[in-house]
């Protein structure tokens, strides 16, 4: 069974008395393992789908199989109980808050995991392993103030794997990293990809990381083109 | 043990990073239940102290001359020094009446402070040992015998003013040496101010000239009323029969304090329910502004998997972090200032009795309770607003 089957997924906005189409039709089947990567010109509707895929926004009309499993006919505790347990965000821009150390940003999601409001004992390990694979290990008790914007960058790369998620999508992750930083964190998601088999969607401006995932697609005014396997 | 990452944890840190605006709403829940728990005190301390003084009279009425009753509740409740009187035969009067169980008497004689060698102004008491069924019960304890002629005993507070200690001493009474036998227990009533002899006293005490009493005079009748018999039937018929006295029934017994307290609860009630306002409208204007300035956060906690119920309890945490601490302050300030003002209203000060340690956790509870409640209930509304947050929403409006 595919991990995810987009049918004829739309997205429709009204704003100031217009019709926006953000997403028009997109079907896509998504197997367990697969790196997909999403190239196109701002406004040309990636955000919007990894949003839906997220179960973030309810598309206007399609469906969309998780497993086999309809997330829309969830409602809005099964669509967090769906994030919480399958899917690890990469948002492109800051989302660490501001009160929390880096160890504990990372361990918010176990917070919601677990439905106790306690996270697990062995999750400080786990995040401390996580911000180490992330070059981290020094920063681990820094608060978001203390880091860099790169370094807050990829403390959040880290909270997206915490909660062992099967699909991460991760829009613009690499935005604010140097070259090097951000090969290392490509090496780190294929790294992840490979050995734990976990199924990334990533968004990118940046063609040469997008050649580097296992299938791309393109897409313009809501519309997504695949291109052939490199 | 290592500190565990937890909603709590994180809330207590949400509360440090406005720690300003976080105290201000906790000094208001502070105020409000310090308020409550004073004013709650106050008044159950009043109630209790009557309750207590007319269950330990132990007589279901009381009769005194007409136009005496304030002055007897002075003495009986608020340790007054005051003289009132009333021929005796109205003792065997109301013992006539049907319904009428036992009937006691007592004469109140008040000592003068410039008389040399006296002991300071207080209330003596002489009573009929033969009949008397409200010291007997007290006497019981202290000296298991009757007084005898020419001894005295004194109240609980009464033996602080006379230096009766473990040792007996003699007295100067109305010119009369008195030999001071014991202290009584605390009874919680007026009389624990008083000093205590036998009526057979009163013709020496009358001879010396110093009392102001005519002989044959009374000042208070105890009456127990027969099983079967309503107590206020059997005080209508003392008054209907007895002209030149007032019956004043147990449970009318400090009425006109009661009545007093009425208009002081009224102020009370106005002045909490003013703090609750203000409290709750604090509560309310903090979490609106907590609402906006953290929605953001809201929507990447709901992006990463946290649902509805998450994000109440987190911000639940807060409100009851804030709400306990402001109460349990106020529970404490409440406390205080009801023991340091007892000494300063006049009211509690003359009237016998304290609230016990349960009646004070109870009264500690309440004040709990309702500044959790009033400072939840601020909450409420904008707890509602972030909860229905959309996580995208949330995340691109910020």
């Amino acid at each position: 069974m595919a991990l995810l089957v987009l049918e004829g997924i739309t997205k429709v906005y009204e704003a100031a008395g217009e019709t926006i189409r953000a997403v028009g039709g997109v079907s896509l089947t998504v197997e367990k393992g697969e790196f997909i990567s999403i190239v196109g010109h701002s406004g040309s509707g990636k955000t919007t789908l990894l949003s839906i895929i997220g179960g973030l926004v309810r598309p206007t009309s399609g469906t969309i199989l998780c497993k086999g499993a309809d997330i829309g006919t969830l409602d809005s505790d099964g669509l967090a109980q769906y994030r919480a347990e399958r899917i690890g965000f990469m948002f492109q821009f800051a989302s660490l808050l501001p009160v929390l150390t880096a160890k504990e940003n990372l361990m918010l999601p176990l917070l919601f995991q677990r439905g106790d409001g306690s996270a697990k004992e062995d999750g400080g390990r786990k995040a401390e392993e996580l911000l180490r694979r992330v070059g981290l290990s020094d920063k681990i008790n820094a608060y978001p103030a203390q880091l860099s914007g790169g370094q807050q960058r990829r403390v959040a790369i880290a909270r997206a794997f915490m909660n062992e998620p099967e699909i991460i999508l991760a829009d613009e992750p690499t935005g604010d990293l140097d070259e090097g930083t951000e090969e290392d964190m490509m090496q780190f998601f294929q790294a992840m990809n490979r050995e734990q088999g976990v199924t990334f969607i990533m968004v990118t401006h940046n063609r040469d990381l997008a050649r580097r995932a296992s299938r791309q697609f393109s897409m313009t005014n809501g519309v997504h083109v695949e291109h052939a396997r490199p | 043990m290592k500190n565990r990452f937890s909603l709590f944890s994180f809330a207590l840190k949400n509360i440090r990073r406005k720690a300003v605006r976080s105290t201000m709403l906790a000094a208001a829940i502070m105020l409000l239940t310090a308020s409550i728990v004073f004013a709650v005190s106050f008044i159950t301390r009043v109630h209790s102290g009557i309750a207590l003084m007319t269950s330990r009279l132990g007589a279901d009425i009381m009769v005194v001359p007409t136009g005496s009753r304030g002055a007897a509740e002075e003495v009986l409740l608020e340790n007054k020094v005051k003289s009132f009187y009333m021929d005796g035969s109205v003792v065997d009067r109301v013992r006539r009446i049907e319904g009428v169980e036992e009937v006691t008497s007592q004469t109140y004689l008040v000592t003068l402070t410039a008389l040399c060698c006296s002991v300071p102004e207080s209330i003596v008491v002489a009573f009929d040992q033969k009949s008397d069924f409200i010291v007997r019960p007290w006497l019981a304890e202290k000296l298991r015998r009757p007084l005898k002629k020419g001894e005295a005993i004194v109240g609980h507070e009464s033996a602080f003013n006379i230096n009766v200690g473990l040792v007996e001493i003699d007295s100067m009474l109305f010119g009369n040496v008195f030999r001071m036998v014991g202290v009584l227990d605390k009874t919680g009533t007026g009389l624990d101010n008083a000093i205590f002899i036998s009526d057979e006293n009163i013709t020496d005490i009358m001879r010396s000239g110093t009392a102001g009493i005519k002989p044959g005079q009374v000042s208070i009748a105890f009456v127990k009323v027969r099983k079967g018999f309503d107590a206020r039937t059997v005080a209508n018929a003392v008054e209907n029969n007895i002209l030149e006295a007032d019956a004043v029934m147990r449970k009318d017994i400090g009425k006109r304090i009661i009545q007093t307290l009425r208009d002081v609860s009224g102020i009370f009630t106005a002045a909490v329910v003013l703090a609750a306002l203000l409290s709750g409208f604090l509560a309310w204007t903090v979490f609106s502004a907590v609402a906006n300035e953290r929605a953001r956060e809201v929507g990447i906690m709901r992006a990463i998997g946290a649902r509805e119920s998450d994000v109440v309890r987190l911000f639940l945490w807060e409100v009851l972090l804030i709400a306990v601490a402001g109460s349990l302050l106020g529970i404490v300030g409440g406390t205080a200032l009801s023991v340091v003002l007892v000494r300063s209203f006049v009211l509690l000060k003359d009237l016998a009795g304290d609230l016990g340690f349960a009646v004070r956790i109870l009264i500690a509870i309440g004040g709990l309770g309702a500044g959790v409640a009033v400072c939840v209930i601020g909450a409420l509304s904008p707890l509602r607003r972030i909860k229905k947050l959309e996580p995208l929403g949330a995340m691109k409006e910020a």
